[in-house]
């Protein structure tokens, strides 16, 4: 899949710029977007999932440039996955119902058909004793997991997730990459920013990297960590890396 | 056995059904000698068969306090809703009425309002059925309070579920039904319960512009009969009937409530 970004940019009332002119043509089967706090990142994804506007700019994906407005981006978000830190569950509805609610009040499904596909999904990803509980009976790493197949159960080409591990215990974060990692081999296309460096590493091909609100870094994630070609890049990657064993 | 353990109950447990029982009668006792002791003073002995040649009023004024209760719950559930809704809007006229209504029905008594809108409600608007007038101002005033307890309703809704809402594409009329009202109504339920009593107890002061509910209805009944203790315990003991079930049920509600808002 290939994004494009021409000159967007981003600031929120009269504060600074978060994002700085980004101008960038990417092809990615998964893209990590990495970098310090604060340096953008969520609103990058945000702005890709259709769930805020630049202030000004263009995005395009897969040659479809998105129009900024409401009407249209309400048909992006129901073409694209998008998967928040925590708490993205409706909190009133079972896991199974969170699943169903978007396929059948959006996407027009019968509530058998509906039924069908979470069941589906919930079978193969080892979900289905969590099926019937509300989120606040499941652990972080399950609400994420159902979080995930509800994202994908609209078969989205493409799937948004805002660090989907960072809420998590070590154990609990690696079912959920797992998942991820798995959706990815069947050709999903995914955008994920995310501080699990490994994951970046071994299971993106490609990376951007954030930095006060621009890109200063971007293209092959194996070149980026063996060889980071900004300070700033090279002394993030070690600050992060310095208790990995 | 220590006598200590019979009444005093251990520090985060549940009182055991035993101590529930002795104690609970205990409790009453005291209350029942204080009312009797006051008797005594007075010289004065309850004969509640008084009230007995009253029951077919008493059953008129029980059904109304019901119905006007129930009528006026609906109505000030949607007073309360527009208006939890109203002051939130960007549209400042339609916020500033809201906030005012509730200001000025939460800071003033009751009594005073209902003075006033009878004769705003009943004379200027020409309203002279009183029932009608009664669930009017009782509406009205229960409603700032249902107003508040939905404006916390939405407000404590995570701004993620908001956001949750919109990645999945949902448009804002849908949002509002799927997502924001299930969740501010299994939130409301126990506070909305609540009120709920409040508006039987508050119906009471309907009975300042005759509108012939039990406490009117046992006004009457005092003035007839001079029976004021007899009337007014039996009044009391009415009252409870309906609101101590209400109380329980709130009871209930909380904590099924916070059972699923663990984390
Ligand atoms: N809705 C908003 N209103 C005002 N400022 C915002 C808003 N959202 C984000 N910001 C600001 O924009 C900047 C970038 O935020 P963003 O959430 O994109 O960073 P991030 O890279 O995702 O950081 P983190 O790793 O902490 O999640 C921050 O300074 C933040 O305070
Ligand atoms: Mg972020």
């Amino acid at each position: 899949m290939k994004i494009e970004l021409k000159s967007v940019t981003k600031s929120f009332s009269d504060r600074n710029e978060v994002l700085r002119d980004i101008t960038v043509e990417e092809d990615f089967g998964a893209l990590a977007i990495i970098g310090p706090s604060g340096s953008g990142k969520s609103t990058l994804l945000r702005i890709l999932g259709g769930l805020i506007l630049p202030t000004s700019g263009e995005v395009i994906i897969d040659g479809q440039r998105l129009q900024f407005e409401e009407k249209y981006l309400i048909g992006h978000r129901r073409n694209v996955g998008f998967v928040f830190q925590a708490k993205g569950l409706f909190n009133h509805l079972t896991g199974r119902q969170n699943i169903t609610m978007p396929l059948i009040h959006v996407h027009g499904y019968g509530k058998k058909e509906a039924d069908d596909v979470a069941d589906m999904l919930l079978e193969r990803f080892g979900l289905m004793n969590d099926a019937d509980k509300l989120p606040a009976e499941l652990s972080g790493g399950q609400q994420q997991r159902i979080a995930i197949a509800r994202a994908v159960a609209t078969r989205p080409k493409l799937l948004l997730l805002d660090e989907p591990t960072s809420a998590l215990d070590p154990e609990l974060t690696n079912e959920v990459l797992d998942m991820i990692k798995e959706l990815r081999n069947e050709g999903l296309n995914i955008i994920l920013v995310t501080h699990e460096m490994g994951f970046a590493k071994k299971a993106c091909d490609k990376i951007f990297f954030l930095y006060e609100g621009r890109l200063l870094e971007r293209g092959s994630s194996y070149e980026f960590f063996s060889s980071p070609k900004t300070p700033q890049s090279a002394a993030f990657l070690s600050k992060i890396l310095e208790w990995n064993v | 056995m220590d006598i200590r353990k019979l009444f005093v109950k251990k520090e985060n447990e549940k009182a055991k059904p035993a101590q529930v029982i002795v104690n609970m009668v205990l409790a009453l006792a005291a209350i029942y000698l204080f009312f009797m002791l006051s008797l005594k003073r007075l010289d004065m002995k309850l004969d509640f068969s008084l009230l007995w040649k009253f029951r077919i009023r008493y059953l008129q004024g029980y059904k109304t306090t019901v119905m006007l209760s129930i009528v006026s719950l609906i109505l000030s559930l949607v007073i309360g809703f527009i208006s939890a809704i109203g002051s939130r809007s960007n549209i400042l006229p339609i916020s500033y009425i809201s906030r005012i209504y509730v200001q000025f029905i939460r800071g003033t008594p009751m009594i005073m309002q209902v003075y006033l809108f009878f004769y705003i409600v009943g004379t200027a608007w020409g309203i002279s059925n009183r029932f009608l007038a009664g669930v009017l101002i009782l509406s009205i005033f229960e409603g700032a309070y249902i107003s508040e307890i939905f404006r916390g309703g939405i407000e404590s809704i995570d701004g993620t579920q908001l956001e949750a809402a919109k990645a999945i594409g949902l448009e804002p009329g849908q949002t509002m039904r799927l997502v924001i009202l299930p969740q501010i109504i299994k939130r409301t339920l126990p506070s909305l319960a609540g009120q709920f009593a409040s508006i039987i107890k508050d119906s009471s002061l309907l009975s300042l512009i005759s509108v012939i509910e039990l406490t009117q209805t046992s006004r009457e009944v005092s003035a007839t009969n001079f029976a004021v203790f007899e009337v007014y315990m039996f009044l009391g003991l009415l009252y409870l009937t309906l609101t101590f079930p209400i109380s329980m049920f709130t009871k209930y509600l909380e904590k099924r409530f916070s059972y699923e808002n663990r984390t």
